[in-house]
């Protein structure tokens, strides 16, 4: 079972002082299958003056806190160790071998059940058929999708397909777009980063009538070859999850083409980024600020 | 739900005579007054009858007055893109709409229900959502609705009680059916304007007001304070209620302004809030003051940047968690603003049984929401005689009249129906009711539709006996809008038992706690007072300088007369860009270009526009006398265009403007409490007035022409201070006494000294943070500044230099301005400057790239 660190630094550092901010943060793990988090704690400096926490609509763990007193520099350090049980597959195994099974179900059946009266998982599973903030204009991006649905084809089938073209079609690039880019943008660039590739298959599916929802969590990544890891050269990931009933959830990489099994860390779910995103804020004074932000995931 | 049966009445069948003989309904729809046979209905028997004793001559006396309240009340009502200014008045028409006690008592209780289940929907939605479990409303209407907002699933609201306000538009249709027409729960508008209506009408017609026997609207807005308060989760005996505004761009502002007011509450914007240890404060000048309940007016959506819209600038970051904290109670609840979708009414009399085993007494207007096959089957198959709705919020997609389209557009809209059913809402037009409007001296018939308001009582809903009802703008349009140049009523609920003669603005029975202090400013408002002070006065110098030179005019050759050329000059100076094609025309002409050039911003046009912006801005905290005079300035001086450059014409309408500057002032002086509402306004106008003193002497004083006494009696006048001087010193017009006069007599209200001393005076009242020991950095600049005055020799000062130049004095008024200048700065940063906007912080994404050799296929 492998056992990974975790270590998520964010850094503000504001030109003015900032006299009040208000933050909420998706630092620490949710429950999810497979995961198990021995230890998980978020460090703020300064210590803010207040902090609590709730679960989310989505069940995510929603860190809130606040500042009252003028400060020029704002760090929250989130750390975690989890042991990760993987299906009987590693990275790189087929659908089959990572889901522990198959499924019948083609793709427009899955359409047409959820749609049909749907209770229990499959009403949660409902409402990630719509559009959301950062997913919209389904249009721009369902003749791109149509083409791994020809009918009755086995949804993993499909979605395995679509999970390849994205990683074929799209350039992988953090410059291309920004972290508010949209769907018909990302369309036209043809580039992106995770954020991006992630939201497009989001908005693929979903156009197709298909559930989908944005993972948020981090990936254990290689130094290039011949060359040793360097400290905070990680970074948070995202992915994708479609929902099949009598399944479930299962997961997709777009920009790894892969199916995430002991290598993905699972933090948050919701419809998409802006629903799970590590650290956000509203702040008061600052004049300019500049964010530093560095992951290391280690294998332990 | 119909109408009653009609009974004969004692008179007989009686047919409108007078006023109303002339007035003939449209033979297809019900008339509100009118029975089909022409006779008038039972219970507007009496109103007929009286308003025909008072007679059309009287009527139309009468309503002129009235019309002439609303104007000087400033009722508006803001229209979105209408170039002719933002505030349009209010339209109100002289003829009220009756209702009968009988048929009131049945609407009373049809609303009470609807407002019940609408509060258990919205309850189970954000709580348990048996709804969706059970299959009774599709889950699409919540999770696809964008105002389903998901932070405050599972919140506790107190009581469980979502909804406290609540209005429904009703319509009735030819068959005398009453049908309702939408729901508005977000911040339901209107029932300030039906105050403000009933105000109106009750003093044009008081008489047959009280003869009619017509129920107060009081009782309910005590109902809404005592159920506000009850809200509260700390401080029940007095809690701080404030009442949240987007702001005057709103089309509503007046009302949010009016009902502050009338109910005693902070009128405050998103900026005037700020959570802090998830409690909710208002920033006032004498600190943070804890919020117990927020009555909101503006879109759920919008209230938290942190947790709901991250591009709302309108909103308290962290307001979501102080609610969740149980610190604070919002109304209606945050998320309720869902419930206003047009695709619920369908659903209504199914849950209706479900929540409260009873059929749904008032019906909706027939509501096909296209997510159902059947349903959108049935819609587009009478596409043509339908309005289709949007059933979410912000699709830029208004209602569609499918009766109003050429074939073409049936079929795109056909299109855009299939592409995405579930968007849209088809309803079913009625041919509303008409009423009795006052066209001219005549009435014709309008469609009408009442908006009616309830509020939470102890365990259910009352509801106001009356409403806003709003009529076409033409006999064959059915659409009723403010926004469309309709018009309004009042609404009238006849009694058929004792009045309830209840006022809030009398005193009620239980004592409440003494409270002097009043430091619950908002530290927005005092900004804008301050600055309606100033602007006040700049507009009262510059009109007062505008008189002394336009009097001169007349009998004057500006090429002849040095005074005059510096007089001038002092007022033009600003206008330099113009010069070249100033210098052309004549000295008058340029002058009434800079006060009616509204394009000009030091000019009197725009200064006036200004103290009316800011005076809008600050209108729950002066008096409605007050606002009356601020609402004569456009009476007494129209803009640019109204006027021709004639002397005589300018000259008289400065008189007046003066005149209503000094009722201004002392409005001021006599009627407001000396808070620090008071405080700010008066330092702005001190401000103000040394600055244009002193501008006034650098411009005519600091050098010396031959024939000096002309001038000096021009400054004397322009500073009202002309008689005081004869007095003094008789004919001698000399300039060390008119300095002294001028400048360093604090006994004289239009000196420098005298202004300098009222400031040292308002700024030692201020709250202060640091200790009381040092002296703030405003008394420090002010004790410099009276202090040089003081010991100021004027007899030296006005001394000639080499070049007939006063030197010293020069440089003297020169640094007397500089301070004046560092005063203001001084002020705004020690006690205006916290209207600073909050901003998101820049946001981390992921980027995580490769996963170890690059991806594998799946």
């Amino acid at each position: 079972m492998p056992q990974y660190r975790i270590r998520h630094l964010t850094r503000y550092r504001y030109d003015e002082p900032v006299s009040v901010c208000h933050n909420l943060a998706h630092l620490l793990p949710r429950q999810s299958p497979r995961h198990f988090w021995s230890y998980a704690d978020v460090d703020i400096s300064p210590t803010p003056a207040i902090r609590s926490e709730r679960l989310d609509f989505f069940g995510n763990r929603l860190t809130l806190f606040a500042m009252q007193e003028p400060h020029r520099e704002l760090e929250v350090l989130a750390k975690g160790i989890v042991n990760l049980d993987p299906p009987a597959g590693s990275s790189g195994g087929t659908a089959t071998d990572l889901f522990g099974g198959i499924t019948n179900w083609s793709w427009n059946q899955v359409r047409d059940f959820l749609t049909n009266n749907p209770r229990g998982d499959d009403l949660d599973a409902f409402q990630f058929l719509f559009e959301s903030p950062y997913v919209r204009s389904f249009q721009d991006v369902h003749a791109y999708a149509e083409s791994s649905f020809s009918i009755n084809r086995p949804i993993l089938e499909a979605v395995t397909e679509l999970t390849r073209r994205i990683h074929a079609d799209f350039i992988y690039d953090t410059k291309a777009t920004t972290v508010s880019s949209t769907l018909p943008e990302i369309m036209k660039a043809r580039r992106g980063v995770c954020q991006d590739f992630a939201h497009l298959q989001v908005g693929c599916l979903r156009s197709m009538g298909l559930a989908a929802r944005y993972v948020s969590g981090y990936l254990l990544t290689a130094p290039p070859p011949g060359k040793p890891k360097l400290i905070g050269a990680d970074a948070s990931h995202a992915w994708i999850s479609v929902y099949v009933p009598n399944m479930g959830w299962l997961d997709f990489d777009p920009t790894n083409d892969c199916i995430p099994s002991d290598k993905h860390i699972t933090m948050a779910w919701g419809r998409d980024y802006g629903d799970v995103s590590p650290l956000r804020g509203v702040i008061l004074g600052g004049g300019k600020h500049i964010v530093d932000v560095s992951v290391d995931v280690t294998t332990l | 739900m119909t109408v009653d049966q009609h009974i004969p009445s004692p008179s007989g069948s009686l047919r409108p005579s007078g006023l109303c003989a002339g007035y003939v309904p449209p033979s297809t729809v019900f008339d509100e007054m009118e029975e089909r046979d022409g006779s008038v209905r039972p219970h507007w028997n009496m109103f007929i009858n009286l308003l025909d004793d008072l007679g059309p001559a009287e009527l139309g006396r009468r309503w002129e007055t009235a019309k002439q309240l609303i104007h000087d009340n400033g009722v508006t009502y803001n229209v979105y893109g209408d170039p002719a200014g933002m505030d349009r008045p209010w339209n109100l028409d002289a003829i009220p709409i009756l209702f009968g006690a009988d048929e009131w008592t049945r609407i009373e209780s049809a609303l009470t229900q609807r407002a019940k289940l609408l509060d258990l929907i919205i309850a189970d939605i954000y709580g348990p959502q048996r709804l969706l479990h059970e299959g009774l409303l599709p889950p699409e209407l919540v999770y696809a609705h964008p105002g389903f907002l998901r932070p405050l699933h599972g919140v506790q609201v107190p009581g469980n009680r979502w909804l406290h306000v609540y209005a429904v538009d009703i319509g009735r249709s030819a068959d005398g059916q009453l049908w309702a027409m939408g729901d508005r729960v977000q911040a339901p508008s209107g029932a300030g304007y039906t105050l403000e209506n009933r105000i109106v009408i009750s003093r044009a017609l008081p008489d047959v007001f009280r003869d009619c026997r017509v129920q107060r609207l009081a009782t309910f807005f005590r109902t809404m304070r005592d159920t506000l308060r009850a809200m509260a989760p700390h401080n029940r005996d007095n809690p701080r209620i404030v009442l949240l505004t987007p702001g005057p761009y709103n089309e509503t502002y007046f009302e949010h302004a009016y009902l502050a007011r009338y109910l005693g509450y902070t009128l405050v914007e998103g900026g005037d809030l700020t959570v802090r240890d998830n409690a909710v404060y208002l920033k006032t000048l004498g600190g943070l003051q804890q919020v117990d309940v927020i009555v909101r007016r503006q879109d759920d959506d919008f209230c938290d940047p942190l947790e709901l819209r991250q591009d709302s600038s309108l909103g308290v970051p962290g307001l979501v968690q102080a609610v969740h904290a149980g610190n604070v109670a919002v109304t209606n609840a945050l998320g309720s603003g869902m419930l206003e979708t047009p695709a619920l009414m369908g659903f209504l009399p199914s849950l209706c049984r479900y929540f409260l085993n009873e059929d749904l007494k008032l019906p909706s207007v027939g509501s096909f929401w296209c997510g159902e096959a059947t349903a959108c089957q049935h819609v587009l198959a009478n596409l043509h005689r339908m309005v289709i709705k949007p059933t979410f919020p912000g699709t830029g997609m208004g209602l569609v009249f499918g009766d109003s389209l050429t074939q073409q557009r049936l079929d795109e809209l056909r299109t855009r129906i299939l592409t995405c059913p579930r968007d849209f809402v088809g309803e079913e037009q009625i041919t509303l009711s008409t009423a009795p409007v006052l066209v001219g001296d005549r009435v014709e018939p309008r469609h009408v539709v009442l908006r009616s308001h309830l509020v939470a009582s102890a365990d259910s809903y009352s509801v106001m006996p009356g409403g806003l009802t709003r009529f076409s703008a033409r006999a064959d349009s059915m659409i009723v809008s403010m926004q469309r140049g309709g018009g309004s009523k009042d609404t009238w609920v006849l009694s058929g038992g004792p009045i309830d003669t209840f006022s809030l603005l009398q005193p009620a029975g239980q004592s409440i706690e003494l409270n002097r202090s009043g430091g619950d400013l908002p530290s927005r408002v005092a900004d804008n007072l301050y600055w309606l002070g100033r602007y006040m006065d700049r507009a009262e110098s510059l009109a007062r300088l505008a008189r002394g030179i336009l009097a001169r005019l007349a009998d004057q050759n500006l090429e002849n007369s040095p005074e005059l050329q510096l007089l001038f000059a002092s007022v033009t100076r600003d206008a330099v860009k113009d010069e070249t094609e100033d210098q052309q025309r004549h000295p008058e002409q340029r002058l009434a270009s800079i006060l009616f050039n509204d394009k000009y911003p030091q000019g009197l046009q725009s200064t006036l526009a200004s103290i009316y912006r800011l005076a809008s801005l600050v209108r729950d905290r002066i008096s409605i006398d007050t606002w009356r005079i601020i609402n004569r300035f456009d009476r007494d001086f129209p803009p640019a265009g109204a006027y021709g450059v004639q002397i005589n014409e300018i000259l008289p309408a400065l008189d007046r403007l003066i005149i209503t500057f000094a009722a201004f002032g002392g409005l001021a002086m006599e009627s407001m409490t000396r808070g620090y509402a008071w405080r700010f306004l008066d330092m702005g106008r001190r401000v103000e007035r040394s600055l244009s003193l002193l501008a006034l002497f650098r411009a005519t004083l600091t050098t010396s022409i031959e024939r000096e006494a002309p001038l000096l009696e021009a400054v004397l006048e322009i500073a009202d201070s002309a008689m005081t001087y004869r007095r003094r010193y008789l004919s001698t017009l000399q300039a060390a006494p008119v300095l002294d006069l001028l400048l360093a007599d604090e006994s004289n209200p239009r000196s420098v000294a005298f202004q300098l001393a009222r400031l040292a005076e308002h700024v030692e009242q201020l709250p202060r943070t640091a200790s009381a020991a040092r002296r703030s950095p405003e008394e420090r600049i002010l004790l410099r500044m009276l202090t040089g005055v003081r010991l100021m020799d004027v007899q030296q000062e006005t001394q000639l230099g080499p070049d007939n130049h006063r030197d010293r004095l020069d440089q003297m008024l020169i640094a007397l301005t500089g301070d004046t200048y560092a005063l203001s700065d001084s002020i705004s940063q020690s006690y205006l400057s916290h209207a600073v906007a909050s901003r998101q912080l820049g946001l981390d994404r992921p980027i995580s790239g490769a996963l170890p050799g690059g991806g594998g296929g799946v």
